[in-house]
């Protein structure tokens, strides 16, 4: 970012904006810390100006807030309240706050203007964006302190019905593991990196193990890296396995535990949240109904892990996992057509694909109510029966009789012949024993 | 979007009036001749769809799109209108379906063209609609039970979406009004009811659909706000494709969703292998899938006209996979306006299911994280890996689906059933391979993968019997164990020592389980009655010297479920009654060979512990307390100890203490207590 000589707070608000959005794109959550003199500027470019201008704004000149990403603005004050307080200044910077969605605050020196205390409002800014988030990590019996790094966002499931955010345990509590191949890649919200930490009794963080050159043998550091910890067995055995671990983080809210690899030397345990509900992924079921393998009567892995319980099936199944029949572009329809046409002129061989065909178009028909094409595709079949080779078989000639006649039928619309749970059964002939056909 | 949002209920009218029967004027060829066919044969004519026929169908592909995107939640009620109102389906999830609704069409058929026109009107449907948003669906009802007092919370919001053909403006100012006026008297109906909820908020959608050729006797109108309830929107709209267009325009506003075309897509068909046949298929989505296009501008929008209005898609790159090692799943490539190519979605398919995502294309904010070895534990190379991999294999989950419950009849959580079994696999689970001797010795494998389970067959405690006198054999063969001699100046631990250790290791594990069911507790006691313990000198050397680090840890553990035993002072006392045991131990085991029957009324054998300490603290015993002592124990075992005995100060029970507690209680249900 170039730097200019005159204050004008929106310019460095564009450029915050471009930057992070090219770096880090819309979805990664981000905390601008704007710092000032609490002076706004002066004329065209100050933050009156902007402000006054705000609600005249077109796409080309867009205000910078709120910001495209998920965002927290902190403006620190070089100043104290009374000072900011004796012209509108704290007024607009609060406008900020609130054109960002009320996400942010403002901060400001207690006291006189001096290296303490502005030490001191940093502090606090250290104290509410910057503690790491510690948890524990258990699985049974076994148990790690962990940090979570970033920061797990609280996250507001339905604004209306539940409008309280949730944020996720301290206590990280695995419940199962499930095969990578199974669990596929699912939509997250965030990832995580989960680092062991080492604690002293106090519950304060000595270290996180990691040493730094200059450190001695037997600092807290090198000990603690000696210390059999669980995270680095759980890590070991989800990367030689090919699992993952899922982990509960709250009422009805689930996430992943796994192995990610940065390099072929550096990898890391991971942690994923799933969206809070009773049910992240579709093709797990509901988390609740996940349960032990020994409870099964038999090993849904098989004795030689050689099958797996998932993916679940839907219930219903989607439209384009079925033959659904849509005629809305003239195409969809011809094709169902020229499908009975190719099978009619194989009959008797395809007598059963040529009633399927038939009976799913005379369905389709009947609940669009468009039965002329009922009576269009009678007339047709009686026409390939008249243009039938010589050398036909002559149930083909019966069939094709037969579907017309019942075709014919079904578009009097009465409720005799056009019911939609009947179906046009083949013709039963003489010749027809011999030409069953394996569907 | 919210879940009871307006498009929580959508109700469909459309209109079965005789003009409804009427040719949309717009020809289907359906009788496309193929090619090589006899030469002179003249096509059947076109036919065409009725203005029913396209309303149906449109309104049946708006379901198909929102059903598919959203199976759940999202619910529509179709009504048709002629004479009265047919509704065809309820807001239950199992009406929410394709088959459902079509079987319901075909039941109703096509506008009978000469029926009375006087007596049909669209009017009828519309009330209906007002009627039907009233009632509950599941989910709002499931929402208001589970918020209890702050059931006013759950909204109830609709969107009516009625085609009809309407006479004129006037005329479709009259179905607003008369939509209006019924909702004003269906909430005040509603008001006092506790199975109807108050319309919130209702859209109405009014589609003034006419054949082609046809002048529009209705003009469009944006949506309009006709009271704080009911705001309304009318679209004049040619049938046939038109109209089908339209609707799909409106299930992508009405479920804020976007399209995506596939481009490039290879055909997978035989007769294409070797060819480079591609396709595109249009998919419609949730339009946060673009989320990151709209915010950078940078959109690579493909512009459809053909038909008559424009559509908005983006357009993505079927992105072939070289490897087949992500299953089923395919990259989808962005083209950008720089000409850079950037892998921007993933589209898998789970179960018949078809997902778009969206892929993080942007700089990672985990930048170069430093390695678990580099932190806590990563310095320790012995961990077991392999053990624990085989331990997550035994605790994975899969999917229980049919309702389980409880013996008190409660219904059971599988998910709570998984978490328990973690509790009881990870009770004694050292992570450490030179933090334990029996982890590392096949020999155990056979008990130590049983004694885990929260109840063990008989065939389950023969087993581990047989690898407790297993190991009673290798000691008396003196086999070497696998003690780690990590951090042990010299050789280690003498051959006694390391069978120490290790029956120390096995009871604590044994010893975590012992409250699992009685079973386990026979383990227990035959492990304590096989384990060998050293001679009273080697003992007391033991105890003068700093205890094994790894013995220290293994006992610790035992705390955390049992209170530790205290040990007895007088050895020569404890190495009789250890002999006693042993004598029991084995009755026991003679009368649990799967051969024999259940001993009839078995009753929970006593811990030793609870017999009180005679003269534990006197130096030497005498030999007639050792003897009455051993009988005492011999005994105690063989039947539950009377309460009140165990309950006795110095041997003295105080008799009806309940009394005490519940006043007034018949004396004939005192005397049944005190029977027992």
């Amino acid at each position: 970012m170039d730097d200019y000589d005159k204050t004008c707070l929106e310019s460095a608000l564009v450029g915050v904006c471009n930057i992070v959005q090219q770096e880090w794109g819309g979805a990664i959550p981000c905390q601008v810390v704007l710092v000032t003199d609490g002076c706004l500027g002066i004329g065209r470019g100050s933050l009156r100006h902007s402000l006054a201008t705000h609600s005249q704004r077109g796409e080309s000149n867009r205000f910078p807030l709120p910001f495209p990403f998920p965002s927290k603005l902190y403006i620190m004050c070089m100043a104290n309240l009374e000072e900011l307080q004796s012209t509108d200044s704290l007024d607009c910077l609060e406008r900020l706050i609130d054109l960002n969605n009320g996400e942010g605050q403002i901060f400001t020196i207690d006291g006189p203007l001096c290296l303490k205390n502005v030490q001191s409002m940093f502090g606090k800014l250290i104290d509410l964006a910057y503690t790491p988030f510690h948890a524990v990590l258990k699985c049974g019996h076994l148990t790690a302190d962990v940090q979570v790094f970033p920061r797990p966002e609280p996250f507001v499931v339905d604004e209306e019905i539940d409008p309280i955010p949730k944020v996720i345990n301290t206590d990280l509590e695995i419940v199962g593991f499930i095969d990578i191949a199974d669990i596929s890649s699912p939509p997250v919200l965030s990832r995580h990196l989960v680092l062991p930490i080492a604690l002293n009794k106090e519950g304060d963080e000595v270290g996180t193990g990691i040493t730094d050159d200059n450190e001695d043998e037997n600092s807290a550091n090198q000990i603690a890296g000696k210390i059999p910890n669980f995270c680095v067995l759980l890590h070991g055995s989800l990367k030689v396995e090919g699992m993952v671990a899922i982990v509960q983080l709250g009422p009805e809210w689930h996430g992943m535990l796994y192995s990610q690899a940065d390099s072929k030397k550096k990898s890391n345990l991971m942690m994923s949240l799933f969206e809070p509900g009773p049910e992240p992924l579709p093709w797990l079921g509901k988390m609740a109904q996940l349960g032990p393998i020994s409870d099964a009567k038999e090993n849904p892995y098989g004795e030689d892990d050689n099958k797996s319980p998932f993916p679940l099936q839907p219930k219903n199944k989607r439209s384009y996992a079925q033959n659904v029949t849509v005629w809305i572009k003239p195409s969809g329809l011809q094709t169902d057509v020229q499908k009975i046409l190719r099978n009619a002129r194989k009959l008797p061989e395809k007598t059963q694909t040529f009633y399927k065909e038939l009976n799913r178009l005379r369905k389709a028909a009947l609940a669009f109510g468009f039965l002329d094409l009922l009576k269009g595709v009678a007339d047709m079949l009686e026409r390939e029966c008249t243009l039938l080779p010589d050398t036909a078989h002559p149930d083909a000639a019966f069939q094709l009789t037969h579907a017309a006649q019942q075709l014919k039928l079904a578009s009097t619309g009465t409720s005799e012949y056009a019911g939609y749970e009947h179906n046009i059964t083949p013709l039963h002939t003489d010749f027809s024993g011999s030409s069953t056909e394996r569907m | 979007m919210k879940i009871f949002s307006e498009s929580h209920k959508t109700v469909f009218v459309v209109d079965h009036c005789p003009y409804m029967a009427e040719s949309c004027r717009q020809h289907v060829e359906f009788d496309m001749l193929v090619k090589n066919r006899t030469q002179g044969i003249i096509p059947l004519a076109p036919i065409s769809k009725s203005l029913w026929t396209c309303s149906v169908e449109s309104s049946m592909e708006y379901c198909r799109i929102m059903y598919d995107i959203f199976p759940f939640k999202k619910l529509v009620n179709f009504i048709v209108s002629d004479s009265g109102a047919h509704v065809l389906n309820s807001w239950t999830q199992e009406d929410q379906n394709l088959q459902e609704l079509m079987a319901a069409l075909a039941a109703v058929g096509p506008p009978n063209p000469r029926a009375d026109p006087e007596c049909c009107s669209i009017l009828h449907g519309l009330v209906a609609a007002v009627e039907t948003l009233c009632k509950i669906t599941e989910y709002q009802h499931e929402a208001r039970t589970l918020l209890m007092e702050n059931a006013e919370r759950v909204g109830n919001r609709g969107r009516i979406i009625c085609i009809t053909n309407a006479k004129s403006d006037s005329h479709v100012r009259m179905l607003e009004d008369c939509v209006q006026e019924t909702i004003h008297e269906h909430n005040k109906l509603a008001a006092n009811s506790d199975h109807l909820m108050q319309i919130q908020k209702c859209e109405l959608v009014l589609i003034h659909t006419y054949a082609v050729g046809e002048d529009s006797l209705v003009s469009d109108r944006p949506k309009k706000e006709l009271s704080p309830v009911l705001t309304s929107e009318v679209h004049s709209v040619r049938a046939g494709r038109h109209l089908a267009t339209k609707l799909n325009i409106l299930v992508q506003q009405h479920f804020d969703l976007a399209s995506t075309t596939i481009t490039n897509i290879p055909m997978k068909e035989e007769q294409h292998a070797n060819t480079s046949a591609n396709y595109d298929v249009e998919l419609l989505h949730h339009k946060d899938a673009h989320v990151d296009f709209l915010k950078s501008g940078d959109t690579h929008i493909g512009g459809s006209s053909r038909e008559g209005s424009f559509k908005e898609t983006i357009t993505l790159k079927w992105c072939t996979p070289r490897t087949n090692n992500i299953g089923r799943s395919v990259l989808l490539e962005q083209p950008r306006k720089s000409g850079s190519k950037v892998i921007s979605h993933m589209l898998s398919s789970h179960g018949g299911e078809i997902f778009l995502h969206v892929l993080s294309s942007s700089r990672s904010i985990l930048e170069d994280p430093p390695s678990i070895s580099e932190g806590c534990g990563g310095r320790v190379t012995d961990y077991r890996i392999t053990d624990f991999g085989e331990f997550m294999r035994e605790n994975r989950l899969t999917p229980f689906l049919d309702p389980r419950y409880k013996i008190d009849g409660s219904l059971e959580i599988p998910l709570e059933r998984a978490k328990d079994q973690l509790e009881k696999h990870t009770r004694y689970w050292p992570m450490i391979i030179s933090q334990t001797t029996i982890f590392n010795m096949q020999a155990v494998v056979p008990l130590a993968s049983v004694i885990v389970k929260e109840s063990l067959t008989e065939e389950d405690v023969l087993n581990c019997q047989k690898t407790i006198y297993n190991l009673v054999d290798m000691e008396r063969k003196n086999d070497p164990l696998p003690i780690s001699t990590v951090g042990t100046r010299g050789k280690g631990p003498k051959r006694d020592e390391q069978y120490r250790i290790m029956w120390n290791e096995l009871e604590t594990l044994v010893r975590a389980h012992i409250n699992n069911s009685e079973k386990h507790q026979r383990v227990l006691e035959c492990l304590m009655a096989c384990r060998s313990k050293p001679p009273e000198e080697e003992e007391r050397k033991k105890r003068g010297r700093k205890r094994e680090d790894k013995e220290d840890k293994s006992e610790k553990a035992v705390k955390d479920y049992e209170q530790e035993k205290s040990w007895q002072d007088s050895e020569r006392l404890k190495g009789i009654l250890e002999r006693g045991k042993e004598e029991l131990a084995e009755a026991e085991i003679i009368k649990d060979s799967p051969d024999s029957p259940e001993p009839p009324n078995k009753k929970p054998l006593v811990e030793m512990d609870e017999t009180p300490p005679i003269e534990k603290s006197k130096g030497p015993v005498s030999l007639l307390s050792l003897w009455s002592n051993r009988i005492n124990t011999a005994n105690s075992r063989k039947h539950q100890e009377f309460a009140g005995r165990l309950n006795s100060v110095n041997n003295r029970a105080e008799l009806y203490q309940h009394l005490k507690e519940e006043n007034g209680m018949e004396t004939t249900e005192n005397g049944k207590a005190s029977r027992q």
